[in-house]
């Protein structure tokens, strides 16, 4: 394995809608920052890798727009994934490993506000045969795992508030958070049902942003970061595409993604002291948290998904704050987790570290 | 074409499934998909869109390599400097290569044949695709100098559509 860490990262604020730039003009500012953190400019950049979505952009091949935030033309090595970006940082950590080269970019951008109602889009997503044509929204497939966790007396709906109090908590003074604030656990048991047992503050905020990561090997990742964030580890599962042939109250595929990623790294979730989860709904943190093992660290301590979702860009930013964490010294182990389909259906899972 | 059996082919079962014994498979279901969306152009493409609405072309400079871009994004996709204010070209320009468009296809919005062309509007570097009318498809060339026919007043729009189509300039030469 080669030594690979993160040596910069950068994010644009959080909006629900931005109504006012393209996919370049939202990015190329994160991209200064990021390139501008880690001291470089674009043309020692080796590999970039990016992740969006056409079916959230409304168009074909809606990414290469982005391009114009990066400057392609030959000679470039590029490439980009249709889904959440942490899935191209794992693609460019791969690159890496390979040696095929020194730095790596990695962007995503997220439009979740584009798609009028993104439930259009989400159903598109799931098998044609039995689960589309009914068109459940993405909040009825998620209170179906809620509902089973509550039911196998796994989860109440006070502790899904609880969550939500401290992530709103959380997010007050970040950037990135879309919504934030003190609220009561008793407030939010108020509020009406969306999908029960599933409240509108149970559901991340979708909205837009950008966000890009600088990835580096050896040594230029030490000329680059006075303290890198290593990938020690980083592994994805995936379960099966019909959700109804899951036992939807548990997460095999992080587990399995958590123990393949530390046997890589050297040590296991548990050991790390800040994790960032992609928790989508409120329900999933204490699921994510017991699956791996998460006593004592701190779970999101800028709000995480349940403050903002830039959909495919959400997941790449867990990876980036869990990085943060260790370029800055609050940490020295960390841990990134990023999903993708309905109900926890794909999981990765990224455990970082910083030289002591 | 049949293989002939091999002395290693395993003998057959003895009551082999007929094909009749299968249901037959579904073949074809419709679940037809429907997305609305808003699309954002951004504050580059907006300048130029707009500049249409008012039958002015609107054209932006990179200040690091004086590339001209017609429409212009809002960053010089080479230098990624932030492009100039817009300026606004007089609108003729070049043919830079065309074709003939024979054949129907689903949409269509216009009846063929019809001739479509990249044109460089001039004091531009970038080119422009619209149709090329009022001239025998024979005698469009590359080189000839065209310019724009813009929409009825009432018809102006934040849109391509604004101009209606390019046609060669009475009495011009070629460029």
């Amino acid at each position: 394995m080669r030594d690979i860490a993160v040596v910069a990262f950068a994010q644009s604020p959080g909006t629900s809608a931005d109504r006012r730039d393209d996919m370049a003009e939202i990015l190329l500012p994160v991209m200064r920052e990021a390139l501008g953190s880690a001291g470089i400019d674009r043309t020692e950049v080796d590999f970039w890798a990016s992740g969006s979505h056409d079916f959230h952009e409304g168009r074909t091949f809606a990414y290469i727009e982005s391009l114009d935030a990066v400057g392609a033309w030959p000679p470039i090595s590029e490439s980009h994934v249709e889904m959440d970006a942490a899935w191209a940082a794992y693609e460019a950590w791969s690159w890496l490993q390979l040696g095929e080269g020194e730095i790596a970019v990695v962007y995503g951008v997220g439009r979740g506000s584009l798609a009028t109602d993104l439930d259009q889009v989400t159903t598109t997503q799931l098998d044609p045969y039995f689960l589309a044509p009914l068109r459940p929204h993405q909040d009825a497939l998620a209170a179906l795992q809620a509902q089973a966790l509550v039911a196998a007396g796994m989860l109440d709906e006070k502790q899904m508030a609880e969550v939500v109090v401290r992530a709103r908590a959380a997010g007050m003074g970040e950037p990135g958070a879309q919504v934030s604030g003190e609220v009561t656990v008793d407030e939010l048991l108020a509020a009406p049902y969306l999908a029960s047992p599933l409240r509108e503050h149970d559901r991340g905020p979708i909205g837009d942003a950008a966000a890009v990561l600088v990835l580096a090997a050896g040594d230029t990742a030490r000329r680059l970061a006075g303290r890198p964030a290593w990938v020690r580890g980083a592994d994805h599962r995936m379960d099966t595409h019909y959700p109804g042939t899951r036992d939807l109250t548990r997460v095999d595929t992080v587990t399995l993604a958590a123990a393949k990623a530390a046997d890589q790294a050297g040590f296991a979730a548990r050991e790390v002291q800040i994790a960032e989860l992609h928790t989508e709904y409120s329900y999933q943190e204490p699921l994510l948290t017991n699956a791996l093992e998460l006593s004592g660290a701190t779970v999101n301590p800028g709000g995480g998904p349940l403050v903002a979702r830039p959909t495919t860009a959400t997941g790449l930013i867990r990876i980036g704050a869990a990085a943060q964490h260790i370029l800055s010294g609050r940490a020295d182990r960390t841990l990134a987790h990023a999903t993708s389909g309905p109900a926890l259906q794909q999981n990765m899972i990224c455990l970082l570290e910083g030289d002591r | 074409m049949s293989t002939p059996p091999t002395p290693s082919t395993p003998p057959t079962p003895s009551t082999p499934p007929t094909p009749s014994a299968l249901p037959s498979p579904v073949e074809s279901f419709t679940s037809p998909h429907k997305v609305d969306y808003t699309f954002v152009a951004g504050t580059g493409r907006s300048a130029f869109l707009r500049g249409l609405q008012e039958r002015r072309l609107l054209a932006r400079r990179c200040p690091t390599c004086e590339r001209v871009y017609l429409p212009a994004p809002e960053f010089c996709s080479r230098c990624l400097a932030e492009l100039s204010e817009p300026f606004e070209l007089a609108g003729t320009g070049v043919v830079k290569t065309f074709c003939v468009v024979n054949f129907p296809f689903p949409g269509q919005m216009i009846d063929p044949p019809y001739l479509v062309a990249y044109i460089q509007v001039d004091g531009a570097d970038t080119t422009l695709m619209h149709l090329v009318r009022d001239v025998e498809p024979a005698d469009v060339h590359i080189g000839l100098r065209v310019e724009p026919v813009w929409c009825a007043e009432e018809d102006l729009d934040t849109s391509m559509n604004s101009i209606r189509y390019y046609r060669p300039v009475a009495g011009g030469s070629d460029a």
